[in-house]
């Protein structure tokens, strides 16, 4: 299994390139949809910039689970955003709008997720950064898209109405029960991770072309793009899709199952040799031969599936979930305990693997972030560092990236293009910021 | 601005209709996908055909078990319709890896291809001698990309454990703590609706899929700049686990293990499903003036104290939400869905803090999704004329792209379909041959 192309992967990803080296990508993002994108590209290795508003920035940094802040900052900022530089720009200030086009025009991709028309308002919307930079790659990322009639009625949306509007989270409950919002932020994650697929095959064309392009996402377009044999059902059957609990209606068996202990664990074996495995773990070798069992396309109608889960369901309630994880892999079946967020920190593979990894922040310190999940072997990505202040590298921006003088950038700052963070929680650094860990250039200005 | 809309610019450019007038941003590209029994590696190549890229999907002589993995055991003209929908612009060819010969010709694939994709345990394209290593001697240039359980490394690497969709969602953390709240005093018994719910959809192998299309085209910009090809390893729970966002920070940082809890949200207020006269709907306002907005709306600005509201740090803690939400819950359920929906719109346009408004969204079926003419319209449900299988219905043009947009060709085909085209467009392969090698038990 390719034991020289992944020797030392995790120790060895600092002596590597990274896949997107010197592309650089301007953010105007906020929440989960819009700024998950270019934190995928900032983990590939290109140069991000976030421009949010001052003093107040993205709206992310209010939310925490149950009000619980990390060193002051807020919980769900830290997935999303790493390794990107921080500036404090107002674009409602056409000092602020100036300067966002110096930067759009020495700049790769544009990413977006304000409502339609919102940037053009600004003087950077797409048909005006194409006149500073005709080769910009530009996505907006909506809850409606750009045209149609929930974008004409100028619709908010957030994760949860595309979970409510695609008909995910119906088909993702119990029947008989009131449809459940998954707790993930499903459409705002899955819609960032969707949507960077389209950018870098524009990438991919502006390589061989030089061209670029306008690309625009609907978080409730993207995640009815998952849910694949719902629509040819629904067109084929004449019947709506429905909730089946944590039965998977396309595989047999599969299912969620209690264990003795109220733990719970998941089973699957749908293929042959996998069923007769795990009937002759439950001691019932037979059940492989019953004609209601025989096939797989057998086993899922309805009467059967049902029959099948309920002896699984009846022989897993005896069992604790590592008795059957140890069952699966003696006998050759698929099963995982349900697991908890401590099981997963503390998932020993996942360490060894470097996908759990260790941070060292300059201002947040030491934790665990989820390390990009593709390995690359030749150009493997990275976190390098985590969240910062708004407005925190407004300097390094200025100066080193836009060459602005120590007079431009004053001038910058008294007409209020130019801003830094409120001295509020979420927005301010760490308690214990000693004035100067993390600043790039500016550790005397401020 | 050009004195034309925005909007009506735009849709111009990028309507789903024109977009056979455009060129694809991938039909430079050659992709293998060996994919077996995952349905990420389908999606995966999915992403890329729909870009145009060639994609030769290799299976079996008896075709791949996830053709079989379909709802309630239904065929369509044949056809599981999870892979009805994921065989999108794939030539279809069979290639019986078991046999030495097979590989052999797999190799004269690969030295013609730019990406692969393989779903095996890994070691077993080594042990055939394809793996990353024989095959790089080949084709320097290759992108590699294996996506599996555990990863090609790592202490459970070895584990012989299939991988399926609802054992991702388990594994990865994010079905824990997903699903209703038992209610105080109530047992599993009583409540067998109450435990850790995965996701309907087969969202851990679509997201696992998806990752990896995000690799390959990395990997690709990156060969583009150096000639070097590479291997990509996805482990299909991490690619999963990944989209959670703050449950591990919580857990280092306070020792808080996240439970369920139910339609509400523990990231944050106001963010839930709220009960109505005849349904659901979805309540977004995460901030303050939203939240206000919301209150406002249902006319209980004064009543609840809105103007006095702060800092929604003081609403996000587990009380205050649940007492929060019996308040709510009793006003939406005064209204239908349709009319808080539009209540939103209005107070949009003209409420007292407007253009502020809450998100209200309807919690639909997928039956009415389907239906929705705003969906319709941008394109999403288009049937696709399909000449094997007729009109066929499946989710597509969900980015919409102004230079390079994607689009469906076909939807999917029978085993071996294409056989003949392609065998003989790169192997050269005549009728005879193939004739041969059919006989052999090869192809």
């Amino acid at each position: 299994m390719g034991e020289s192309t992944w020797r030392n992967y995790k120790e060895t990803k600092f002596h590597k390139p990274l896949p997107l080296k010197g592309i650089r990508v301007l953010e105007v993002c906020t929440l989960l949809l819009g700024p998950s994108g270019p934190g995928i590209l900032a983990r590939l290795g290109a140069e991000v910039i976030k421009c949010e508003v001052p003093p107040m920035g993205d709206t992310l940094r209010s939310m925490a689970p149950f009000s619980y802040f990390f060193k002051d900052q807020s919980t769900s900022l830290m997935r999303p955003n790493p390794n990107k530089y921080w500036i404090g720009l107002d674009l409602h200030k056409p000092e602020g709008q100036q300067i966002f086009r110096e930067l759009a025009a020495r700049a790769d991709i544009i990413e977006e997720n304000l409502r339609p028309g919102v940037m053009e308002r600004w003087n950077v919307g797409y048909r005006q950064i194409v006149e500073v930079n005709p080769s910009i790659i530009y996505i907006s990322k909506t809850g409606f898209g750009q045209w149609g009639q929930y974008a004409e009625e100028n619709r908010p949306s957030n994760d949860g109405a595309a979970q409510g509007m695609s008909g995910y989270a119906w088909i993702s409950s119990f029947p008989g029960r009131p449809p459940l919002k998954n707790r993930l932020y499903i459409c705002d994650s899955y819609g960032a991770l969707l949507g960077e697929v389209a950018v870098l095959a524009a990438l991919h064309y502006r390589d061989r072309t030089g061209k670029g392009q306008y690309i625009e996402l609907s978080q409730s377009e993207a995640i009815m793009r998952t849910m694949s044999w719902v629509w040819p059902y629904q067109q084929i059957t004449g019947k709506g899709a429905g909730p089946a609990g944590n039965r998977d209606v396309s595989i047999c068996p599969a299912d969620t199952f209690r264990c003795v202990d109220d733990t719970f664990v998941a089973i699957a074996a749908p293929d042959e040799e996998e069923f007769r495995s795990l009937c002759r773990a439950m001691g019932r070798p037979e059940l492989a031969d019953d004609p209601r069992f025989q096939d797989h396309l057998t086993r899922l109608q309805e009467e059967n599936a049902t029959e099948i889960l309920r002896i699984i369901a009846e022989w897993a309630r005896t069992k604790t979930a590592e008795e059957i994880e140890r069952l699966a892999e003696e006998y050759g079946f698929a099963a995982s305990r349900v697991c908890s967020i401590k099981d997963v920190v503390e998932n020993e593979h996942f360490r060894e693997r470097g996908f759990l990894t260790e941070v060292d922040d300059p201002l947040l310190g030491e934790f665990l972030d989820y390390e990009f999940p593709v390995m690359m072997s030749r150009t493997s990505p990275r976190v390098r560092w985590s969240v910062r202040p708004v407005g925190f590298d407004n300097e390094y921006v200025m100066r080193y990236i836009l060459g602005k003088s120590e007079d431009e950038i004053r001038q910058l700052y008294e007409c209020g293009a130019l801003g830094k963070w409120a001295q509020v929680r979420g927005r301010r650094p760490p308690p214990d910021w000693d004035g100067k860990a993390g600043l790039i250039l500016s550790k005397e200005s401020i | 601005m050009e004195h034309q809309r925005w909007a009506d610019w735009i849709r111009e450019r990028d309507d789903p209709r024109i977009a056979s007038t455009r060129p694809e941003a991938l039909d430079d590209i050659v992709v293998l996908d060996l994919s077996y029994k995952s349905f990420a590696g389908c999606y995966c190549s999915s992403l890329l055909a729909e870009f145009g890229a060639e994609v030769l999907r290799i299976e079996p002589p008896v075709g791949d078990f996830i053709r079989k993995c379909t709802p309630y055991g239904i065929l369509y003209k044949g056809e599981g319709l999870n892979y009805l929908s994921e065989g999108r612009n794939k030539f279809h060819i069979t290639l019986n890896l078991e046999k030495p010969e097979a590989r052999e010709i797999l190799k004269g694939l690969v030295a013609q291809a730019d990406v692969l994709i393989e779903t095996f345990m890994p070691g077993v394209m080594d042990e055939w001698g394809v793996g990353y290593e024989a095959l790089r001697e080949i084709n320097p240039r290759l992108i590699y990309a294996s996506i599996t359980p555990f990863g090609q490394f790592g202490p459970r690497s070895r584990s012989r454990m299939p991988d399926y969709d609802n054992i991702i969602q388990a594994r990865s953390g994010n079905q824990y703590d997903s699903g209703e709240m038992l209610p105080e005093g109530k047992t599993y018994d009583e409540c067998p609706w109450a435990v850790p719910t995965k996701a309907g959809p087969w969202i851990g192998w679509v997201v696992a899929g998806t990752y990896m299309a995000v690799g390959i085209l990395a990997a690709l910009h990156w060969r583009e700049l150096t000639g070097e090809g590479q291997a990509l390893d996805v482990a299909t729970s991490e690619a999963y686990t990944s989209l959670e966002d703050w449950a591990a920070i919580w857990y280092q940082g306070a020792g808080v293990v996240s439970e369920r809890f139910g339609n509400l949200n523990t990231g944050g207020w106001l963010y839930c499903f709220a009960p109505t006269k005849d349904g659901a709907v979805f309540l977004g306002g995460l901030r303050l003036e939203m939240w206000q907005a919301f209150a406002d709306m249902l006319g209980k600005w004064d009543e609840w104290g809105a103007a006095e509201w702060k800092d929604m740090a003081d609403f996000s803690t587990k009380e205050e939400q649940l007492k929060w939400a019996e308040l709510v819950f009793a006003e939406t359920r005064k209204y239908t869905s349709e009319e808080l929906v539009r209540m939103a719109v209005e107070y949009g346009q003209k409420g007292r803090l407007a253009p502020i408004a809450p998100v209200v969204a309807p919690v639909c079926s997928p039956e009415e999704t389907m239906r929705d003419p705003n969906w319709l319209d941008r394109g999403i449900f288009t049937p696709v004329q399909d000449p094997v299988y007729g009109e066929v219905i499946v989710a597509q043009a969900q980015y919409k792209l102004s230079e390079t947009p994607i689009r469906i060709k076909w939807v999917c085909r029978p085993v071996g379909y294409d056989n003949e085209y392609i065998y003989l467009k790169y192997m050269g392969f005549g009728p005879r041959k193939l004739k041969k090698l059919k006989e052999a038990g090869v192809i």
